[in-house]
């Protein structure tokens, strides 16, 4: 070894534990009941529209209502210890209700992106083979085809308006039925989320006791989310994060920003609950310090957040470069910078350097950068506060361990590049049903990252590069493989290839070189055919047909010679 | 032309249209476009120098009898109208500017009115009635300062009544027009080309030149777009009654010709300009990728 031993603990304040023996509670259930008793009658979670129209959950509303929808869970629907349960609804109430009910039914919750295409949650569902889903109506329609090869006994359906007060609830159901129309018919049955929370009230009063009996079976490394992601291989898989994985996640982050007051909070919580970082940053962190989470069920435009940062004393706001950029170029935001504001944090994709400095001199507050992985729960490393450093992904959090090694797993020096490894209580305990990805990512009890870092000697870390070819799309991680196969069944593709281009808006774009095998393809087909079947964001934002691609003298597309070509190219641009 | 019961009619739906525009402000709204007066100065300009001069070029230019040139005076000489404000909400300028622009070239007007009405027509004799123009300052302040204290009070009752506010002034709108067309409907067919011209003519060319104007002194496109509105739509109310407190009998009817028909097309005009400049600013929205924001 080529350092003390964690060296960056020296940077630390002086009230932060550089070691957490433990998670405060056994399970999520366990913590989540806990802290409703603290706050009761605080608010927890309100979501906010882009008109203004709101509406909020105490701790103690969530609670009581998610102890009914655990008795429905295990009663009604009949699940029990361990059975997966999707929820796939942009931030709005519905979500923490759900979430909380099945970590105290004792089941598994399973992420689910609210854009996926039929095709990706068919994909996802076959994998993580959930008993029960919670949809938002809005995408409800997209179910019948996802279920062809895993059909989900129990669907229950909610909207985003849902536990808003009756006449804004009821304003929004016309204008999302009649006027957007983006409410379809469901044809499938289906219970409705305020009845399945009634009937399980109903069960709950007969029994007694019920829900904390459903979670006594549950152990801290139970696995308590099953999080999907492509991980470093692009393979899509469930990463098992543990109660005691993310418990401690949780602790770990909010041990590096305790000036928080407690009870006193308001998150805006912009970023979509579904991903890891908010999940574990602005839903448990945030619900631990008695915070109000203000949920912004669909950011764009961002001028659906004014009515937000007008109504609210936001004081902390986490998000993506995307975001910081974006509010940094509206005239309303400029105008009035929110006020209360403490911090702001960014995760998800690199904080370019200028965009951080522009957010501090607009608002007068930092935005800290922290780095982590759905594999670890996902924050490994957080820039201390008030010692924020800029390109920098900071140090890491306490009780973890990270270094940086060779090909050969052996430490480089410090300042020199290395694959960022990484060990602690956050990191997963596999990959759900693949152990040969799990032991290709876990060696020795050590994460590898795929990312290369620079250790600087007083222990901050930076990023220098990603490994390999997985594109990052506004903090979404794309893999060129899915769509290269994808574009190729199109009978106009001959060849393609697919690699991430430097992007203002989303940090990085997908662009597609294609050579066609019909003269006639256009830009426009190969698009809106990426569009029925992919992801907006994985929709190649830029398509290049050529005569032919590099290729090495085994006839493997080069990818990193296109690459080489497009940075060669924003190079001369940037010089002229 | 226009009864006492219409009027108290408008009266009351005007008050809950502002009512749900105040909903959707805020005091720091205000103190922004009071903070920058600049956007505040132009309106006056562009109000009280262009509109005139617009009206006394279309007189010059435009066969009109001697009572139609009357009425085409007084209308371009009005300050803006309440209706700027609807737009103003609709094609998504900016609403606290364009409120603060009604009430200051409202409050100019009582002093600025007569001096313009005196230069361009130095044989034009006429009484302001003050009561009148108090009346709109109020029936334009109220409502508003009462939308906004229920929206700090309760942000749902605020967008509650932001929504229906928003639905009657469209309402209002539609309401306007089926309602006047049919009953005036003889007097439409009897008016010459020329009064139409002028009549259309003067919210257009003030909407093109207050747009101009403002985007010629860099004011920011949605600052413009409110400039635009607030010049070329005037307060038709306020002409109607001053003719009707100064002349009576046919002399007061036909003076009032010009400023009815302009109030029916003022409402066309920029129902259409308004949805243009919706369209520009969908277009001026920052691209964000569809993503993880």
């Amino acid at each position: 070894m080529d350092r003390t031993d964690k060296p960056w603990t020296a940077l630390y304040d002086t009230d932060v534990r550089a070691e957490i023996d433990g998670p405060q509670f056994r399970t999520i259930g366990d913590f989540i009941s806990a802290t409703a008793d603290t706050y009761g009658d605080l608010p927890a979670f309100t979501t906010c529209l882009p008109n203004g129209m709101n509406g909020t959950l105490t701790f103690a509303q969530a609670d009581e209502m998610s102890d009914a929808l655990a008795v429905y869970l295990r009663e009604v629907a009949g699940l029990s210890t361990g059975d997966r349960v999707a929820i796939q609804v942009p931030n709005c109430l519905a979500y923490p209700v759900m979430a909380m009910a099945i970590f105290k039914a004792g089941c598994v919750l399973v992420n689910v992106n609210p854009l996926y295409t039929a095709e990706e949650m068919a994909k996802q569902f076959a994998d993580a083979e959930p008993s029960a889903i919670l949809i938002v109506d809005m995408f409800a329609d997209k179910l019948v085809e996802a279920m062809h090869g895993h059909p989900i006994p129990n669907v229950i359906v909610t909207r985003v308006a849902e536990f808003m007060p009756a006449l804004p609830k009821w304003i929004v159901g016309l204008v999302q039925k009649y006027w957007d129309k983006s409410v379809k018919p469901i044809t499938l049955p289906h219970i409705r989320l305020p009845d399945a929370i009634v009937a399980g009230r109903t069960k709950h009063a007969e029994l007694h006791n019920a829900v904390d009996g459903y979670r006594r079976d549950v152990s801290p490394d139970d696995v308590a989310c099953l999080q999907y992601t492509g991980g470093t291989t692009g393979v899509s898989k469930g990463a098992m994060l543990t109660h005691s994985n993310l418990l401690m996640n949780m602790e770990q982050t909010m041990e590096l920003i305790k000036s928080l007051e407690r009870g006193k909070e308001v998150a805006l919580t912009a970023l979509p609950l579904y991903h890891v970082f908010a999940f574990t940053v602005n839903f448990l962190g945030f619900y631990s310090i008695g915070a109000r989470n203000i949920l912004i069920p669909n950011p764009r435009p961002l001028t659906s957040m004014k009515r937000a940062f007008e109504n609210y004393k936001i004081t902390w706001l986490s998000g993506v470069n995307t975001l910081f950029n974006g509010l940094c170029n509206e005239v309303w935001f400029l105008d009035t910078p929110p006020k209360h504001l403490k911090f702001a944090s960014a995760g998800g994709m690199a904080l370019q350097g200028a965009v951080a400095a522009r957010w501090e001199e607009v608002t007068g507050k930092p935005v800290v950068e922290g780095y982590g992985l759905t594999e670890s729960s996902p924050v490994l490393t957080f820039n201390p506060l008030g010692k924020s450093r800029a390109n920098s992904i900071g140090v890491p959090v306490p009780s973890t361990d990270v270094r940086c090694v060779d090909e050969d797993g052996a430490d480089v020096p410090v300042g020199e590049v290395g694959e960022l490894i990484a060990k602690g209580p956050q990191i997963m305990k596999g990959y759900w049903k693949k152990p040969e990805e799990t032991e290709k990512t876990i060696q020795n009890g050590w994460l590898l990252t795929g990312d290369i870092a620079v250790m600087e000697p007083d222990g901050y870390f930076r990023i220098v590069d990603r490994k390999k070819d997985m594109i990052l799309v506004s903090g979404f991680n794309v893999y060129p493989n899915e769509i290269e196969d994808m574009l190729a069944a199109h009978p106009g593709v001959n060849e393609v290839a697919v690699i991430g281009v430097p992007d203002g808006a989303s940090g990085e774009a997908v662009k597609a070189f294609i050579v066609k095998q019909d003269d006639t393809l256009t830009v426009d087909a190969v698009r809106s055919y990426c569009k029925e079947h992919l992801t907006a964001y994985k929709v190649p934002k830029q398509v290049e047909f050529r005569d032919e691609l590099p290729k090495s003298n085994v006839g493997k597309i080069l990818r990193k010679d296109l690459r080489a070509e497009e940075d060669a190219k924003t190079k001369v641009k940037e010089q002229a | 032309m226009v009864g006492a019961f219409e009027q108290a009619l408008l009266a009351l739906m005007i008050f809950v249209i502002m009512l749900g525009m105040g909903a959707s402000l805020t005091p720091r709204d205000f103190y922004l476009a009071l903070r920058r007066p600049y956007g505040l100065a132009i309106g006056v300009i562009s109000q009280y120098g262009f509109m005139p001069f617009i009206g006394f070029l279309l007189i010059t230019l435009l066969p009109l009898a001697e009572a139609i040139a009357i009425g085409v005076l007084i209308m371009a000489c009005m300050p803006g109208g309440t209706t700027s404000n609807i737009f103003t909400y609709f094609s998504k300028g900016n609403l606290a500017l364009s409120v603060l622009m009604t009430v200051t070239s409202t409050v100019f007007g009582v002093l600025l009115i007569p001096i313009i009405l005196v230069f361009y027509s130095a044989a034009l004799d006429l009484e302001i009635p003050r009561e009148n123009i108090i009346a709109t300052l109020v029936l334009l302040l109220v409502p508003v300062a009462i939308g906004m204290v229920m929206r700090r009070l309760n942000a749902n009752v605020g967008a509650v009544t932001e929504f229906f506010g928003s639905l009657l002034a469209l309402f209002f709108i539609v309401f306007l027009m089926v309602s006047w067309v049919p009953r005036n409907w003889q007097f439409l067919m009897t008016t010459t080309s020329a009064t139409y011209i002028a009549a259309i003519g003067l919210g257009l060319v003030g909407i093109t030149i207050g747009y101009l104007f403002a985007r010629g002194l860099r004011l920011h496109p949605r600052n413009a777009r409110t400039v635009a509105l607030e010049t070329g739509i005037q307060n038709g109310p306020l002409a109607v009654a001053i003719i009707a407190f100064t002349f009576s009998g046919t002399e007061a009817q036909s003076y009032m010709a010009v400023p009815v028909l302009y109030s029916l097309f003022i409402v066309i005009v920029s129902t259409l300009v308004t949805l243009v400049f919706r369209r520009a600013n969908t277009a001026a929205e920052q691209a964000m990728p569809d993503g993880l924001l």
